[in-house]
């Protein structure tokens, strides 16, 4: 079977033997060797599934083989992760791009990437751009990812590929979203890079990328090496006969035998929407439809449009009536390839999960008739032969082809009038695959039009009477008859040349007129511009005061502005850290508070100068002590930011009302003075806390605690995959939003003068409060320490201001609530407008 | 698997209980017979009535917090809300019952508009809920203080009696907190409403695929949540007769700590009124517990956060895999790595 190639002589990049690999049972991989020689370009083709990520995966040090032996340029390779292959020099670029949105195209270099890659003496700006120039990406290295779009993504994660100079670059299908002249352009790459003597591996499903780039190329099947061949040497109807062919198990039932004058019952015309243009089909009643191609060509994206959920244009005929999207919601039932996150509600029960969308059926009068729920469900249930120990058992318990089983017997509860189906029978077991079969042939044979999208042709040919194909969110080829074939609708998808519809390409990026114009849109879009807002308003604020009364700047008032500054500003900073990491701390108040009584044990009248040293390393080791729980419970214990540090805000509040149960213990009056120190009106302490978010912020831009701390708060499965140790993040970003608390408690005990255990709370709101003002985001990965100073200045400005105006208490908290919520939606409003941002689970 | 036997019809229970409600309930009874033992002074009937009333007030607080933390939210404007509600129940009136029930309409209203506020910010705005209810809370408090001017007023006679009372032995706020929480189980669970409310929460992406309507169930959340805390305030005003514009700061914490003892995840979810309303029985005994004692404030806060600590972790971590790292560990019989 295999086709001969000539043995090669020089030494293979990579070479696996024998390779096995199963998941639960399930081989996804049986004995399969492949080998890539330096410098070519090794084409890996396959139907999903068929076993090509799998092994790809295996080759970067991502899964461990069950089998086999693997060795990288010729040195044994057993034992790989991801770190070590690529210090092998194995890079890998994923389908869906490890980029971080929150952060610049730069900063997204710098933290994936080893610091070997910036040599000294050229600067970083130099390097990396000269790094995105050699992919041809022409975005701004200031630029925020999330502006990209995603072939723009795309390229950056080639570019982070091609930056370690790899022996071996594995691409798995690149071309996927990209337009064609970023193809042409990534053809090119290849060729280049190919030309110094890296090895590609490329998985593909399409003949002619394969033709037009590939040296040699390997066919999987099932898990199975099918052959290896140099490309030259071997037609495309010999390398679609490798790919298809596949065995199925399962049994369909019998086609639907159409009358000659049926008139169709669905008739989809000029259908366009995101992700698929002009798709028209029709079917006559009993007749099933199958949407085919490889995953990810609009297939899911034209029945999430046909479900109502996303606009389109063009119609949607059911029986005689045209039908909206919004009857569409309604009335069209849908059953999503993704069971877990969409497609039913894994906390819910059996019964929940079939109700949901039928319950108008089972009301009487006000309330649910339970019996009629019980009997109506359970009666569907029992149809489908849902296997559960019952009705009661949460659907997550079921096994794959049982809550396929409740997802359409929720579709058929709500007595829809156009069945969805995505991928019905993904993990599904062969038994239960028979049954769905057979389920979805009897809806359709009661008259309600049938849509199944897969990635199965040999499924599609078993099941459907009409199939469209589908390329690129092009309609390819309609099928109908005996002339659906796998054969045929494997041919249509991998021998198409179309391109991608959405017009994501990288060089159609309009060009802003003018540098200067960019320059300013970038900086609005940047991280900085809520800190020129927040300047506007102090000074517009201050001003106007300053009209109404002149004390306003004298040395008293802003001493003692300044002075609250400092102790809110402090305990912000640590606030700004764990929003950062994607968290929240409301310990940091009654932190802030026990800190004071410690230090009013030892920093009293009279103490020696070793019980001082004494007080303030107390100080600290406490609170390194509350950020290593918080942290600990966060990470280790799976709280939520939320639970663990209220957890820790009531048990820390206990600690100091232990400790003193009521005010006592004087704070030393020279230590006092000493933290209250002025240089001219400006108090010391404030001096120094501008150092100190000085430093944090250069810190947060330039140092690799400071990416990997944004990283972790932008996108956590992203930063995981460039390297960043999450773990290790967050924990000590709480310390360091303790340590910074025991910042603040320094200015704090001064202003108190005394241990008293019921104070400091009020700093965990109006920190936060100050964080949300200077613009960090509470969704994590975003924010500037300059800001959260900006914030709590803003926020002591106001409560200081309502003093010279003469406003009353009432006034302090109107002016603080507006002040919130207006800089909420102002900040939320500016970045939804500029986000195609994707949602944050 | 398509063969002969037919498979058994799968039935319902009737009434189930969650495992929330379980350890909750368990860890009431076992702290009421740790009272009666070591602090007999705690169970006395004195002692129970005094905190009864306030045990209410929390549950239906809770419940309110509850809805709001269902839908993946949290609602930081409860002390704001509660507040709003006592003052609003004792100004208006100044003491003449015949003005009681219109401020209890203007009451109810300002809980509408309240939640109505909360609900559009952060249900069609999108704002994150900590930002959104702490801004809100800041805006309440201004009306508190706008109305109250600082200065606490007596309640009016027939409220104290309504709220005050005893009615077979029992204070009449638990009547109150009983009825609404058979209300929101009813409504939860036994209407089409209630039920695609639930599903919201349960899984938003799953919600939004079947057609509901999730963005307008998060965002109607805060005003059920409000109604109760109106409810409560007024409660509450009645049974302390003269109460502060402050009182309802002392809510916050206990309101999120009832939720996450009854079981509710503060991530969304399902949420479980009756183990709710027992959480907040639990924590209410606990004080008195810890009171009767005699021991020191500090200590009463630091069993608090030990018993939310233990409440969360039954919840977060998953204790068949450390049991299992455990166990393999000391018989070797898991390899590395597993």
């Amino acid at each position: 079977m295999n086709i001969q190639t000539t043995a090669p002589a020089t030494v293979a990049t990579l070479s696996m033997t024998g390779i096995s690999k199963s998941f639960a049972g399930v081989a996804a991989l049986t004995d399969v060797s492949l080998e890539v020689l330096p410098g070519e370009v090794h084409a890996l083709l396959g139907e999903n599934g068929a076993g090509k990520s799998t092994l790809m995966n295996i080759a970067t040090g991502t899964l461990r083989p069950d089998a086999g032996a693997m060795t990288v340029r010729g040195e044994p390779a057993d034992d790989l992760n991801p770190r070590e292959a690529a210090r092998r020099g194995i890079a890998i670029v994923h389908q869906h791009p490890a980029v971080l949105p929150d952060m610049t195209v730069l900063e997204n270099l710098l933290v994936a990437l080893p610091s070997t890659v910036f040599p000294k003496g050229v600067s970083v700006e130099d390097t990396a751009s000269a790094l995105l120039a050699r992919v041809g990406l022409r975005v701004h290295l200031r630029d925020r990812v999330e502006q990209l779009s995603v072939a723009q993504k795309h390229l950056l994660e080639i570019a982070k590929a091609l930056a370690v100079d790899p022996a071996l670059l594995v691409l798995d299908e690149p071309t996927a979203p990209l337009g064609q002249e970023s193809v042409d352009l990534l053809f090119a790459l290849v060729r280049r890079a190919v030309a110094d003597g890296t090895s590609v591996v490329y998985i593909t499903h399409r003949l002619a990328e394969v033709r037009e780039l590939a040296d040699r190329v390997t066919v999987l099947r099932d898990g199975k090496l099918r052959a290896t061949a140099v490309v030259s040497e071997i037609s495309d109807h010999d390398l679609l006969a490798l790919i298809v062919g596949r065995q199925l198990d399962s049994t369909f039932p019998p086609k639907h035998v159409a009358g000659a004058d049926e008139q169709p019952n669905l008739v989809i015309s000029g259908l366009t929407g995101r992700g698929f243009t002009n798709v028209s089909v029709q079917a006559r009643p009993g007749e099933i439809v199958g949407v085919s191609g490889v995953v990810g060509n609009g297939q899911s994206d034209l029945l999430r449009a046909l479900a109502g959920l996303e606009p389109f244009e063009g119609t949607a005929t059911v029986g005689v009536s045209s039908l909206s999207s919004k009857e569409l919601l309604a009335r069209a039932a849908y059953l999503p390839a993704d069971r877990h996150s969409e497609g039913l509600m894994m906390r819910l029960s059996v019964r929940e999960n079939a109700a949901v969308s039928a319950l108008r059926r089972f009301k009487q009068r006000v309330l649910m008739n339970r019996k009629r729920e019980l009997a109506m469900v359970g009666d569907t249930l029992g149809s489908l032969s849902v296997k559960a120990a019952s009705m009661d058992a949460a659907v997550s318990s079921l096994s794959g082809g049982n809550q396929q089983k409740v997802m359409v017997a929720r579709a058929l509860l709500s007595e829809p009038i156009l069945v969805l189906a995505d991928e019905p029978t993904q993990g599904v077991d062969v038994g239960a695959r028979a049954e769905i079969y057979g389920i979805l042939r009897e809806v359709s044979a009661s008259g309600v039009p049938v849509i199944i999208a897969s990635s199965d042709a040999k499924e599609l040919e078993g099941l459907c009477d009409t199939v469209i194909v589908m390329s690129r969110g092009h309609v390819v080829d309609t099928l109908r008859g005996d002339a659906i074939t796998e054969e045929r609708m494997i041919h249509a998808a991998v021998s198409s040349t179309t391109r991608t519809v959405s017009t994501d390409d990288v060089r159609e990026q309009d060009r802003p007129p003018t540098a200067r114009a960019l320059g300013f849109r970038r900086f609005m879009q940047g991280d900085y511009a809520p800190a020129v807002l927040l300047v506007a308003v102090m000074v517009g604020l201050g001003a106007y005061i300053f009209s109404t009364n002149d004390r306003y700047l004298g040395d008293f008032n802003i001493q003692s502005m300044l002075l609250l500054v400092s102790a809110l500003g402090f305990i912000a900073l640590g606030q700004t850290i764990a929003l950062l990491t994607g968290g929240i701390d409301l310990s940091v108040g009654p932190l802030a508070g026990l800190l004071v009584v410690v230090a009013s044990f030892f920093i009293v009248e009279e103490s020696a100068a070793t019980s001082l040293v004494l007080g303030f390393l107390a100080m600290l080791a406490v609170s390194i002590a509350v950020g290593l729980i918080n942290g600990s419970l966060i990470r280790f214990g799976r709280f939520t930011a939320i639970a663990a540090t209220l957890t820790t805000y009531i048990a820390v509040q206990g600690v100091s009302f232990l400790l003193r149960d009521s005010p006592g213990g004087y704070i030393s009056g020279d230590v006092s003075r000493l933290i209250t120190t002025k240089l001219g009106p400006i108090p010391a302490a404030f001096i120094v806390l501008v150092a100190v978010t000085i430093g944090l912020e250069f810190a947060l831009r330039k140092s690799r605690w400071g990416w990997n701390l944004r990283a972790a708060g932008s996108d956590e499965e992203s930063a995981r995959r460039v390297g960043v140790n999450i773990n290790r993040t967050v924990v000590l970003g709480y310390v360091a939003t303790s340590v910074l608390t025991f910042g603040g408690a320094i200015m704090l005990m001064a202003q108190l003068g005394i241990g008293d255990p019921s104070q400091g709370v009020t700093y965990t709101l109006s920190s936060i409060t100050a964080v949300v003002l200077g613009g960090t985001s509470l969704l994590g990965g975003r924010g500037t320490f300059v800001g959260t100073i900006l914030g709590a200045l803003l926020l002591v400005q106001v409560l200081n201001a309502t003093v010279f105006l003469g406003l009353d208490q009432m006034w302090q908290y109107i002016l603080q609530g507006t002040l919130i919520l207006a800089a909420a939606i102002l900040y939320s409003l500016a970045r939804s407008r500029r986000a195609r941002r994707t949602k944050k689970a | 698997m398509a063969d002969a036997t037919t498979p058994k019809a799968l039935d319902s229970a009737r009434f189930s209980v969650s495992k929330g409600l379980l350890t909750v309930a368990i860890s009431t009874i076992v702290l009421f017979a740790l009272s009666a033992l070591v602090a007999p002074s705690s169970v006395s009937q004195g002692a129970v009535l005094g905190m009864l009333p306030f045990a209410a007030v929390l549950a239906i607080v809770g419940l309110g917090q509850m809805l709001v933390v269902q839908q993946g939210g949290i609602d930081l404007s409860v002390p704001g809300a509660v507040s709003l509600a006592i003052v609003v129940i004792s100004h208006q009136p100044n003491g003449d019952d015949a003005r009681l029930l219109p401020a209890v309409l203007t009451s109810l209203l300002f809980a509408v508009i309240a939640g109505a506020l909360n609900g559009f910010m952060i249900g069609r705005l999108g704002l994150n809920a900590i930002i959104a209810t702490l801004g809100t809370n800041a805006l309440f408090f201004g009306a508190v203080l706008a109305i109250s001017k600082g200065i606490p007023r007596t309640v009016t006679d027939l409220l104290s009696h309504v709220a005050g009372r005893l009615t077979f032995g029992i204070p009449n706020s638990v009547y109150f907190a009983l009825v609404i929480l058979v209300i929101v189980t009813v409504v939860v669970r036994k209407t089409v409403a209630g039920r695609r409310f639930e599903a919201s929460g349960a899984s938003p992406a799953a919600a939004r695929a079947t057609g509901l309507r999730v963005r307008t169930h998060r965002g109607l959340a805060y005003v059920w949540a409000q109604l109760l805390y109106a409810i409560a305030g007024m409660l509450l005003a009645g049974i302390t007769l003269q109460p502060t514009a402050f009182q309802g700061n002392e809510y916050l914490l206990p309101s999120v700590a009832v939720v996450v003892l009854g079981g509710t995840s503060l991530l969304g979810g399902r949420g479980y009124p009756g183990a709710t309303v027992v959480a907040a029985l639990f924590l209410s005994q606990l004080d008195q517990f810890v009171l009767a004692l005699g021991v020191p404030f500090a200590v009463r806060t630091l069993v608090q956060a030990a018993a939310l600590a233990i409440g969360v972790a039954i919840y977060t971590v998953n204790w068949k895999a450390v049991r299992q790292r455990f166990t393999g560990r000391r018989s070797q019989a898991v390899p590395a790595g597993s």
